[in-house]
């Protein structure tokens, strides 16, 4: 009677909605599909569903048949909107975890590729999605001193609900069943379609399975990313190409995602050169995809990482100055001023460093879970708790920037020098020789790093690269210097305004002579073609010219 | 010049290893003696290969019972050797919180020497070495010399070619004693080491020239513009129509 109680509360224009859903699906008719994912599914949970779940599936039922298939994919969207609107209790979180189950069960184990046909954004969101309920889990599962007694017992007796070895796993399956990693090889060989199809078997041909090995790959840096194996992160990426022919850009969130986690992994790895190109090459991007892009929750989503990522962009231009980009620099600075000048300041920029630091990076998780179902382990978990990976992470990064600190102020001693007796710099320092000349050794490291050269495959390749314009050698006392500097720029300059010149000149020439009067006839034929451009700069002039 | 792509993919790595790195077996619980032993293989013959020891580190953060403390202070010992690479902060990152206690008659050495070996590695990434070699020879360190780095074949040769490598790019040239706190050489020992480099060494006025390398050869640039042709078509193809 409940059930059909509320059964009878859901509006038509639900019911409705998902029976042609139900209908398009069955069709494989990816147009439908896609406009009721995109846009009908998000209205109706504008009007209805803001507060509330949507209706439990064994409620819709009924309207679509008992299809199995297609309540697995709407028990999908079922509990990625209580994730996102309101606050999963541990019910959910096992059941959206067994439901995460059924429909990889159902994509990998059945015999035979399945028929199905899903737009690809919502195969990148379940792939999104089912990573972002995993890490939700740890986090919070972490937190043993709020949980009832009900819910240890039964952490205590599922704890292979979301373990890492099955994320893991499935995520692994789906590259190996679509065999994505030969496919992108074949296409870089440039193999004809026949060969391909060969190689990637029946199940790889299928644009389902591609598209989700594909994203599966990104999924794999995103969560090894998290469990902190940063250059296991880079190396499953070893095919991509990141560039903007790759398919991963064809979603936009999924390539925000794989650019964020690729810059962070190289800061980990102490590679700011590499990171710092990553970071430019997205924010760009995302400057350009604003004018186009409005729909909402994926552009806060976007909004908020593209933050996050100019704060980690001033934290690898404190630690690497480089002259990549002024319109990110001034973005970032506008955002996080404050915080680029502390930083620039040596050891008193440190916890300058750690803000930034922990507003940007990914939310951590650790592997294991604390021993549920042990109850005297468990106590001495809660009487002594592990430090928590953000921390952990946070510590090693700022060693790093601990052992930087001296070298700003080097610089700009140094700057102001060709030559220089090591004694008179130790006295400027107020520092004990023998420590100086240390401090410049680690300068000397600092200014050298591991960059991507041209054409090297995969990101963990790389070549040492000269990453600071100001160099220096030490001559056994004395210290010599050098500094590289850019030329002034005037082409960009030269040429904007001999443009503007033509154009004005085109203008004037093609614009029609001013009528003759009859008494300064003498005078008209000077003014009928004003002179030619000679001052390309001062605009002032032909103020009353509009120029197209 | 230090190249990535051989501290990705050492050449001494053989293919059996190769595979497990790379592939989906290195999460099979069983495959962790085949990359321990590598690693063994690693400390007797002066090798290192830092893809593989993150692999075991990794096996051990999903498995907690397989955890050996003397292995991770082995990889920790050997990461050490890698600067400036940062492999010493990866192997942290992988070591996930403080193990469980797994046996309580065999103390776990870890949690003891995990904070000498960081100040170990601090004292490398500010380049102190006289402070690296104080500490490594002082008291503190005495259990993780007399158990583990002595074990590992050539371990201060290693360190020694990190301080070479640190040195190396910074100076032109540098006197004997200086070069002598750095290496925790003296004497004889110092002028062999420094003939084995292939450095010149001038006896009395005690100063060792370094081989010119590009690091050390500075020279000052301008970075001028480089303008191109397509930039100035426009330019060039609008002079045309006017003529």
């Amino acid at each position: 009677m409940a059930q059909q109680a509320a059964f009878a509360s859901i509006p038509d224009v639900v019911k409705r909605f998902i029976v042609h859903f139900h209908q398009a699906v069955l069709e494989n008719n990816l147009a439908e599909i896609t406009v009721a994912y995109e846009s009908g599914w998000n209205r109706l949970t504008e009007k209805f569903y803001a507060k509330t779940e949507w209706p439990e599936a064994e409620v819709i039922a009924p309207l679509v048949n008992d299809d199995q298939i297609f309540l697995i994919l709407y028990r999908e969207l079922y509990y990625r909107h209580v994730y996102s609107r309101l606050q999963p209790d541990i019910d959910d979180r096992f059941h959206s975890y067994e439901n995460s189950c059924e429909l990889f069960n159902y994509l990998l184990n059945s015999d035979g590729p399945v028929p199905l046909q899903l737009p690809e954004q919502w195969l990148w969101d379940i792939i999104d999605e089912f990573i972002y309920q995993f890490q939700s889990f740890c986090t919070w599962r972490t937190k043993v001193k709020s949980k009832t007694d009900e819910e240890l017992q039964l952490l205590g007796e599922g704890n292979q609900v979301w373990s890492s070895y099955s994320v893991l796993n499935v995520l692994y399956s789906l590259i190996q069943k679509s065999k994505i990693n030969e496919h992108i090889l074949a296409l870089q060989e440039g193999k004809s379609t026949e060969e391909i199809a060969e190689i990637v078997g029946e199940y790889g041909v299928r644009p389902l399975y591609r598209m989700l090995g594909y994203f599966s790959i990104i999924g794999l840096l995103r969560v090894h990313s998290l469990l902190g194996d940063f250059t296991l992160a880079l190396k499953v990426m070893e095919n991509v190409e990141l560039n903007q022919k790759s398919p991963f850009t064809r979603v936009t969130a999924c390539h925000v995602t794989t650019y964020y986690y690729v810059g962070f992994c190289y800061i980990m790895l102490r590679r700011y050169s590499d990171a710092i190109r990553a970071f430019v090459s997205i924010l760009n991007f995302i400057l350009r995809m604003r004018q186009y892009h409005t729909r909402s929750y994926q552009y806060d989503q976007i909004n908020k990482t593209a933050d996050r990522m100019y704060a980690l962009f001033a934290i690898c231009n404190a630690l690497s100055p480089s002259r990549l980009d002024d319109n990110i620099f001034n973005t970032a600075k506008e955002r996080f001023g404050e915080q680029i000048t502390k930083m620039s300041r040596g050891e008193e920029g440190i916890p300058a460093f750690e803000e930034l630091f922990i507003y940007a990076c990914p939310k951590f998780i650790s592997a294991n879970p604390p021993p549920y179902e042990d109850p005297e382990l468990l106590q001495a978990y809660i009487d002594d708790p592990p430090v928590e990976p953000i921390q952990r992470h946070l510590s090693l990064f700022l060693s790093e920037v601990r052992a930087q600190v001296p070298v700003p102020t080097l610089r700009s001693f140094l700057k102001l020098y060709t030559s220089l007796d090591a004694k008179k710099l130790a006295n400027f320092l107020d520092a004990d020789e023998e420590e100086m000349v240390q401090q410049m050794m680690v300068m000397k490291q600092a200014s050298r790093s591991i960059s991507r050269v041209e054409n090297g495959k995969g990101l963990l390749d790389g070549q040492t690269i000269s990453t600071s314009d100001l160099d220096f050698v030490i001559d056994d006392n004395m210290v010599h210097i050098a500094e590289s500097t850019v030329g002034r720029r005037y082409a960009g300059w030269f040429i904007r305004n001999t443009e503007h010149a033509q154009r004005v000149y085109d203008t004037i020439k093609s614009s029609p002579l001013p009528p003759r009067k009859v008494n300064v006839t003498q005078t008209q034929p000077a003014q009928a073609a004003p002179a030619p451009p000679r001052n390309a700069g001062a605009k002032v002039a032909w103020g009353g010219i509009k120029v197209a | 010049m230090v190249s990535a792509s051989e501290w990705a993919a050492p050449p001494t790595r053989t293919e059996l290893i190769e595979n497990l790195v790379s592939g989906v077996d290195r999460y099979n619980p069983n495959n962790v003696g085949i990359l321990e032993d590598y690693l063994y293989h690693q400390i007797r013959s002066q090798e290192y290969d830092c893809l593989a020891n993150l692999a075991i580190l990794k096996l051990y953060q999903f498995n907690p019972d397989l955890y050996n403390p003397d292995v991770v202070i082995n990889i920790l010992i050997k990461a050490l050797t890698a600067y400036p690479f940062p492999d010493f902060n990866l192997c942290i990152s992988l070591l996930d919180e403080r193990p469980f206690p797994a046996n309580p008659d065999e103390p776990d050495p870890l949690p003891s020497l995990l904070p000498v070996l960081t100040s170990l590695y601090n004292l490398l990434q500010q380049c102190r070495f006289p402070a690296f070699w104080a500490l490594y020879r002082s008291d503190k360190a005495e259990s993780l010399r007399d158990n583990y780095t002595v074990e590992c074949v050539g371990f201060e040769d290693s360190v020694r070619e990190v301080v070479i490598r640190a040195v190396t790019p910074a100076f032109k040239r540098i006197g004997t004693d200086r070069l002598s706190t750095y290496l925790d050489l003296s004497g004889d020992d110092l002028t062999a080491y420094i003939e084995k480099l292939g450095w010149s060494l001038d006896a009395e006025s005690g100063v060792a020239t370094l081989p010119l390398n590009p690091d050390n050869q500075i020279v000052s640039t301008v970075v001028q513009e480089n303008i191109q042709l397509p930039q100035l078509t426009k330019i060039i193809a609008h002079t045309q129509t006017v003529a």
